[in-house]
């Protein structure tokens, strides 16, 4: 069974009149088990392989070489399918044409499927909606499954009317989960995230086939590590106060603001999709009506619920005090991740205003963003960064663009702004 | 141990309840040496006259627990199980840094952090017969606040001393000098024991014992007898006329206004909370003192600590106070000014125990009885 627990990381105190309350949710899931054996109901993965026309040869193989591998992770007993994506979506395996669209892997459906895999040929273009919409369809058809995860891969970006996508997306979002991956660089990250965003999954670029194989299977192993179904991140904050956002911060960045449920009038439902063995951070900023010197008060009870059961929780307190020392604090670990998401901010600013040729505004972002990977030590923000900047002072955050960018360190750069570091923590 | 209220496991030397805050365990008890002489300083070690004797029937019952958890004083929610309002989200006070007893109808008090400290180390303990006008029992303790566990020492005083005072102040030997010295002895008995209490709670290596203020107040019918130690008050505020205070502070302030420095000047003073008598270990005279009077008029009998006095310490800011309420509740009227305390800065933990006294309810027979125990004029 698994145990989850939380800590709250803040400095409670404010001034006389302080109204602004941020606190660090750190919950932390332990024996999470494996996907679809907790007995909550069946675990469910579509794997959806691009077979458009623009899959270059040595990509398709690797694709197909990628898919199999990841078929290899899919533990015995899952429902399990495979989508070739094109213009439109087709039903690679199992190849039914009634009756439930999904089938429980064993080794001779693992066989099956790879042999199905391997027959995949591009042709045609990117209708990224007609894959999301077969996935959802092929999910609902096992009313069994209640863990459903997809792994989404292609290499070009979506030709399809606008708006289309997004509404497969809203149909998608709160049905299930979905990792995606860009091969090469003719893909749009900001397309693609959007996908992996609503759909609570990760998005990355591959910028060489040969990687791929290693990128499928650490997807596949990671979402059937995901033995905790589906969870809700619970805020309950007091009569008159108001949310001013709720955001994961780690692993990565995502703001949950504008996904709340409303459970009652004083409690919202953020959606945090299944979970593994593992730990996230969430950045709570609540205001609350000032008190008097010397009162205290919770600003927020921060949960964790599966279905209807909180299973743990935080307490964001506010104390007010007219003692300088305790109210001009600000606690580390708000401090490293308001810095973290101010990053992902400023790179993708960045990289926005370089696209559209405003090299003035690239390189302010771009520079603060170098200042803040270095004082927050990401360092993998910073490695990524100076692939696209030369760096004349990283304290001062004074860069200059580079003339001759490979469009992956670029891409690379965009996937990678959300991830976040973690600082050590001291309870507050 | 588990917790008496909501049953939830709680380590032995907790002294609240994790789950719902409720108070655990009783104050120490005081050990007595049953069958050994009394020790020299005993408070009857060589008293002249015996302990009295006293007949059960005057025997007053604790009050009654309030049951379960109180509603949050801010808005009136639920208080949810990790003891923040389910609605506001105020945090509600443990049961020492704010409980209320209401004995009887007539008699109630609030004991209550305020909200410029962060612990109560005020204490407070009643006792009320039912009938209006009976008899009531208010004691109030105020831990000094750089001693360590002063909070835990004063209500263990308190309630030490309200076993004392549970049965019916003694008459003596039939004239007034007599029954004044058996009252007296009553009241120094009840010092002594709630100073035994704090001495017991107190870590014997602290380098700052605990130490408490003591005020006690006993109406019987007509008659008002108190005692104290350090500065904590009793009023007598009568609904209209003179009101007066009836104990006299062991201050440094006290002292400067008999020496003829204005009232204003010496409690506002670098001293004016320096008390120069205590309870605790380090007390070297803890004999208080007492005093007692008729009343004639209804009205209110109040025994408080500095938290409520500081903001209207003269008989007649506290009277102007009290009246300015206009009830006759005794729990609406605490509450009342220890909120009004609290408005004013809430810089000291606040304590208001009140009994109201209505003539009416008292007839010509409550008539303080003539010592002996038979009735004068009836």
């Amino acid at each position: 069974m698994a145990e989850f627990s939380a800590s709250v990381y803040q400095n409670e105190f404010l001034p006389d009149g302080g109204t602004d309350v941020n606190a660090i949710v750190t919950i932390t899931c332990q024996g999470a088990g494996t996907a679809g054996q907790s007995g909550s109901g069946g675990a469910g993965e579509i794997i959806i392989v691009d077979t458009s026309g623009s899959m270059g040869p040595a990509t398709m193989a690797a694709a197909k070489d990628a898919a199999q591998a990841a078929l290899a992770e899919i533990v015995d007993g899952t429902w399990f399918a495979v989508i070739a994506g094109a213009d439109r979506a087709m039903l690679a395996y199992p190849q039914v044409s009634s009756g439930p669209g999904m089938t429980k892997m064993d080794a001779q459906a693992r066989q099956d499927a790879s042999a199905a895999i391997g027959r995949f040929v591009g042709s045609g273009g990117t209708a990224i909606s007609t894959w999301l919409d077969l996935a959802g369809q092929l999910f609902s058809s096992v009313t069994e499954i209640t863990q459903r995860h997809v792994l989404l891969l292609t290499d070009g970006e979506n030709r399809e009317r606008p708006g289309r996508l997004d509404e497969a997306i809203n149909r998608a979002t709160g049905y299930y989960q979905a990792d995606c991956r860009g091969a090469g660089t003719d893909w749009q990250v900001a397309e693609i995230r959007r996908i992996a965003q609503a759909l609570l999954g990760t998005v990355d670029i591959i910028p060489s086939p040969a990687e791929m194989r290693a990128q499928f299977q650490d997807i596949m192993r990671k979402a059937m590590a995901r033995g905790v179904a589906d969870a809700s991140l619970r805020v309950w904050t007091p009569q008159g106060a108001q949310v001013l956002f709720v955001r994961q911060v780690s692993p990565t960045v995502e703001d949950l603001s504008s996904r709340r449920t409303p459970v009652n009038p004083l409690t919202g439902d953020y959606p945090t999709g299944a979970w593994a063995d593992e730990s996230r951070d969430y950045h709570v900023a609540i205001r609350v009506p000032a008190k008097a010197i010397g009162q205290e008060q919770l600003a927020a009870r921060v949960q964790l619920a599966l279905g209807a059961d909180v299973v743990t929780q935080g307490l964001v307190k506010a104390t007010w005090s007219n003692n300088s020392e305790l109210t001009t604090r600000i606690d580390q670990q708000v401090a490293h991740y308001t810095g973290q998401a101010e990053l992902a901010d400023a790179i993708q600013e960045g990289l926005a205003a370089k696209a559209a040729g405003d090299e003035a505004t690239a390189t302010t972002k771009l520079g603060r963003a170098v200042q803040l990977a270095a004082e927050t030590g990401n360092d993998e923000a910073t490695s990524k960064l100076r692939k696209v900047v030369d760096v004349d002072n990283e304290k001062e955050g004074t860069v200059r663009l580079k003339r001759t960018i490979e469009k992956a360190d670029e891409m690379a750069l965009d996937t990678a702004s959300t991830k976040t570091t973690r600082i050590r923590k001291e309870p507050s | 141990m588990t917790c008496p209220s909501c049953g939830s496991t709680v380590p032995d030397s907790a002294r609240f309840c994790e789950s719902c805050g409720a108070q655990l365990g009783q104050p120490a008890v005081v050990p007595a040496a049953a069958g050994a002489p009394p020790p020299a300083d005993h408070p009857l070690g060589d008293a002249p006259i015996s302990a009295p004797t006293r007949k059960p029937v005057g025997f007053l019952a604790d009050p009654p627990k309030a049951a379960g958890r109180r509603p949050c004083g801010e808005c009136g929610g639920e208080v949810g199980p990790d003891l923040y309002c389910l609605a506001c989200g105020t945090k509600a006070p443990s049961e020492r840094d704010h409980f209320e007893e209401q004995p009887a109808s007539w008699v109630a008090g609030v004991c209550d952090k305020a909200i410029g400290k962060s612990r109560n180390e005020d204490a407070m303990a009643l006792l009320a017969g039912e009938a209006p006008g009976s008899r009531a029992v208010l004691v109030v303790l105020d831990g000094v606040s750089n001693s360590v566990d002063s909070d835990v020492a004063s209500l263990a005083g308190a309630r030490a001393a309200r076993e004392v005072l549970r049965v019916p102040l003694p008459a003596g030997m039939g004239t007034p000098e007599s029954r004044d010295a058996a009252v007296r002895k009553v009241f120094a008995n009840a010092v002594a024991a709630a100073n035994t209490a704090i001495v017991a709670v107190t870590d014997p290596d602290s380098p700052n014992p605990a130490s408490a203020t003591f005020s006690a107040a006993v109406l019987e019918g007509r008659r008002i007898s108190w005692a104290n130690i350090g500065d904590s008050r009793s009023y007598w505020i009568p609904d209209s006329g003179q009101p007066l205070q009836l104990s006299v502070d062991d201050s440094v302030a006290q002292e400067q206004i008999e020496s003829g420095v204005a009232r204003e000047v010496a409690e506002t003073g670098p001293q004016a909370h320096a008390i120069t008598k205590w309870l605790g270990r380090d007390a070297e005279d803890i004999v208080p003192s007492v005093g007692s009077r008729e009343v004639e008029a209804s009205g209110w009998l109040l025994t408080c600590s500095d938290g409520l006095w500081n903001y209207i310490s003269a008989p007649e800011a506290m009277a102007a106070q009290v009246r300015a309420t206009g009830t006759t509740t005794p729990l609406d009227l605490a509450q009342a000014l220890v909120a009004f305390a609290n408005a004013s800065g809430g810089h000291d933990n606040i304590t208001a125990a009140l009994a109201r006294v209505d003539v009416s309810d008292l007839g010509q027979n409550d008539r303080t009885p003539t010592p002996g125990g038979v009735p004068s004029d009836g």
